[in-house]
């Protein structure tokens, strides 16, 4: 198993695929080599916060876990499919004007694999189509993405529009782009700023921690 | 021998083949260029900072024009930066053909961005369309032939217009009489030649435009303002990564063929440089735009930088000095851990404006070695009082302007801006900016 996440963690995506193959035909449970797909994942995040793992990274492990994830599937229970535990749920889009999405996805995907559940609505986002999703399923976190600077004011709209419906306290809000900083963060009204994923996604643990 | 980029450089300033409007004009021209030509060729105890800021929709956004006006009608769009430039009174202009011209793009329904007018709102900036436009067992013909790839593959994926460019033949068969039927038929076949005729007739609009556009372009040179570029370039990797293959793609192909990647972008770089230094050629304005993505901090490592990025770079830039232009970098995102490869690079040739790198380590690093500037981020022109931006730029003067080989500018390519926070902006520029 501990070779299954070097292989992961040394990024030899054609090794880490014939290991899970390998460990999965001799009958190894399925449930314990996901396990071992997680610390992979931990330890790429460690190195990613060391500055020593970058986006080419990030990306390539996102794709193991996936291919790797398609491998296991057929041999889990039933229950466990479904069965999954997350520590929190985030509402994600792009905001209304701007339709990067590369930024939002990979974070989306670090999320995920961080054990959030994300409701990815997008890009382009119409303000109001944020609030109604956030009325209709309180989630614990929004997170609001934009490349450009003129995703500033709806971001902005939509804190206050939160505010009016009583639903700002129980929704924490991160912002992020290329162009955020704490000027941005607080013009917005948003609880924090990152920008880039990992930073984001420990804000989030952070907060579902305290 | 006389060397290529002083002598360009020197001709541009002196406004060899200007036209002014009276002698005030010709000489606020000569000063203007004349504060750039000092900080690109490190001359110490220069006059003041130049200030220049490049923008995209933001004079639209000040002026109150809508901006789908502007990308469909010339003449707006012309005046809508001239006026840009005279009321903020930057020391270089910005070209107006940036913005595009949405005729054009209908007539080949361009698909590599959406702008307004095209599925965007009227006053929205235009945006890029990231996708896999070169598949991944593309990068043999990209290598093997880029202009072959770029005209049947490429713009065959990225204008709806033109798919049927995907059926042309090849010309090597033009060399004998009876080889050259299959190109020749190829380019007869009817959906070819519609696609031909879509061509012919978004490039007469183009040309249309332009013509449009130029005496807005000469006024704003006549009344003494010289452009701040000349032309445009990319970095091979950009190139890839940005446009043909998407992102995620590129960023997984650095493990999964890492010799591809390496050739294709050593394949691209005679042409980066032959696409910057043609426009500033013509342009008679030898400053090539060069705006840096993937290669920030934070993308990749320094290892990764070093070897998938770092040489094409650095050889776009060469080459492009070698043309007699002066390679202008826009680094976006920041470099903070690349600045020391940056100093490899001769001495008093290149300019590089910076996003959110630490200035004062810019400053320190690249002192003897290149022009730096900008630095200043746009958020505190959007959110932040007039006071603010004055003190804050006083404060990155202090720290990047130092005795000379500095430009003062706002971090990014400006698609909106605030009347009261800019003109503080230029006007500490040009009082505080002195030496």
């Amino acid at each position: 198993m501990q070779e299954l996440i070097n292989a992961m963690v040394e990024m030899e995506e054609d090794r880490f695929l014939d290991l899970t193959k390998e460990l999965l035909a001799s009958g190894e449970d399925p449930n314990a080599i996901f396990r071992a797909y997680q610390e992979g994942m931990a330890e790429i995040g460690r190195r990613f916060e060391q500055n020593e793992f970058f986006i080419p990274e990030l990306i390539m492990a996102g794709e193991m876990m996936n291919d790797g994830a398609e491998l296991i599937k057929p041999y889990l229970d039933e229950d466990a499919k479904t069965v999954t535990k997350t520590i929190g749920s985030m509402v994600l889009a792009t905001i209304e004007g701007d339709i990067h999405d590369i930024g939002k996805n990979i974070y989306g995907m670090m999320m995920e694999l961080s054990g959030f559940e994300i409701i990815d609505l997008g890009v382009d986002v119409p303000v109001n189509t944020i609030i109604s999703k956030i009325e209709e399923i309180k989630p614990d976190l929004l997170g609001m993405s934009g490349l450009l600077t003129l995703a500033f004011d709806p971001m902005k709209e939509v804190v206050e529009k939160l505010k009016e419906k009583g639903l700002r306290d129980s929704t924490k809000i991160l912002v992020g782009g290329g162009q955020f900083d704490q000027t941005v963060c607080n013009f917005v009204g948003a609880d924090g700023f990152a920008t880039d994923a990992i930073v984001g996604v420990n804000i989030c643990k952070d907060w579902m921690k305290a | 021998m006389e060397d290529k980029q002083s002598k360009f450089l020197e001709d541009w300033a002196s406004a060899k083949n200007v036209e002014f409007d009276n002698d005030a004009a010709k000489e606020a021209y000569l000063y203007r260029a004349n504060l750039f030509k000092d900080a690109i060729e490190l001359k110490k105890t220069p006059d003041r900072v130049p200030i220049y800021s490049i923008v995209t929709f933001a004079p639209m956004y000040v002026l109150n024009v809508k901006h789908k006006d502007a990308m469909y009608d010339a003449n707006v769009l012309g005046k809508t930066y001239y006026d840009f430039t005279v009321k903020y009174d930057l020391d270089a202009a910005n070209t107006p053909v940036l913005c595009s011209h949405g005729p054009t793009l209908d007539a080949l329904k361009y698909l590599l961005y959406k702008w307004p007018g095209d599925g965007l709102p009227d006053n929205t900036a235009y945006q890029f369309v990231e996708k896999e436009y070169m598949k991944v067992e593309e990068y043999d013909h990209l290598i093997q032939d880029p202009t072959d790839f770029m005209l049947k593959v490429f713009m065959s994926r990225i204008a709806g217009n033109l798919k049927p460019f995907s059926k042309i033949g090849t010309f090597y068969g033009l060399h004998e009489i009876g080889l050259s039927n299959s190109l020749l038929i190829s380019l007869g076949a009817p959906d070819v030649q519609e696609a031909f005729m879509a061509l012919l007739e978004a490039s007469r609009l183009h040309f249309d435009w332009i013509n449009k556009l130029v005496p807005h372009i000469l006024k704003t040179m006549s009344s003494g303002y010289p452009f701040g570029s000349g032309g445009a370039a990319k970095v091979p990797f950009d190139f890839l990564g940005d446009s043909l293959r998407g992102t995620t793609q590129l960023m997984m192909d650095m493990y999964r063929r890492p010799e591809k990647v390496l050739e294709a972008c050593e394949r691209l770089v005679p042409h980066m440089v032959k696409m910057g230094a043609a426009d500033a050629h013509a342009n008679g304005n030898p400053l090539v735009f060069i705006p840096l993505h993937k290669g920030a901090d934070g993308f990749m490592s320094s290892a990764q930088f070093e070897k998938f990025y770092w040489p094409n770079m650095k050889a776009v830039m060469l080459g492009l000095i070698d043309e007699g232009c002066v390679p202008v970098c826009f680094v976006e995102g920041s470099y903070n851990e690349r600045l020391d490869y940056l100093t490899d690079l001769p001495k008093g040739k290149c300019v590089f404006y910076f996003d959110k790198t630490d200035m004062s380590m810019a400053r320190k690093k690249l002192n003897d070695i290149a022009c730096i500037g900008w630095g200043f981020p746009v958020s505190k022109i959007l959110t932040g009082t007039p006071e603010l931006v004055a003190d804050s730029t006083k404060k990155l003067l202090d720290e990047a302007a130092g005795d000379g080989g500095y430009i003062l500018g706002i971090g990014c390519s400006m698609d909106e801006a605030k009347d009261e926070t800019l003109k503080a902006f230029v006007k500490t520029g040009r009082d505080y900016g002195r030496y």
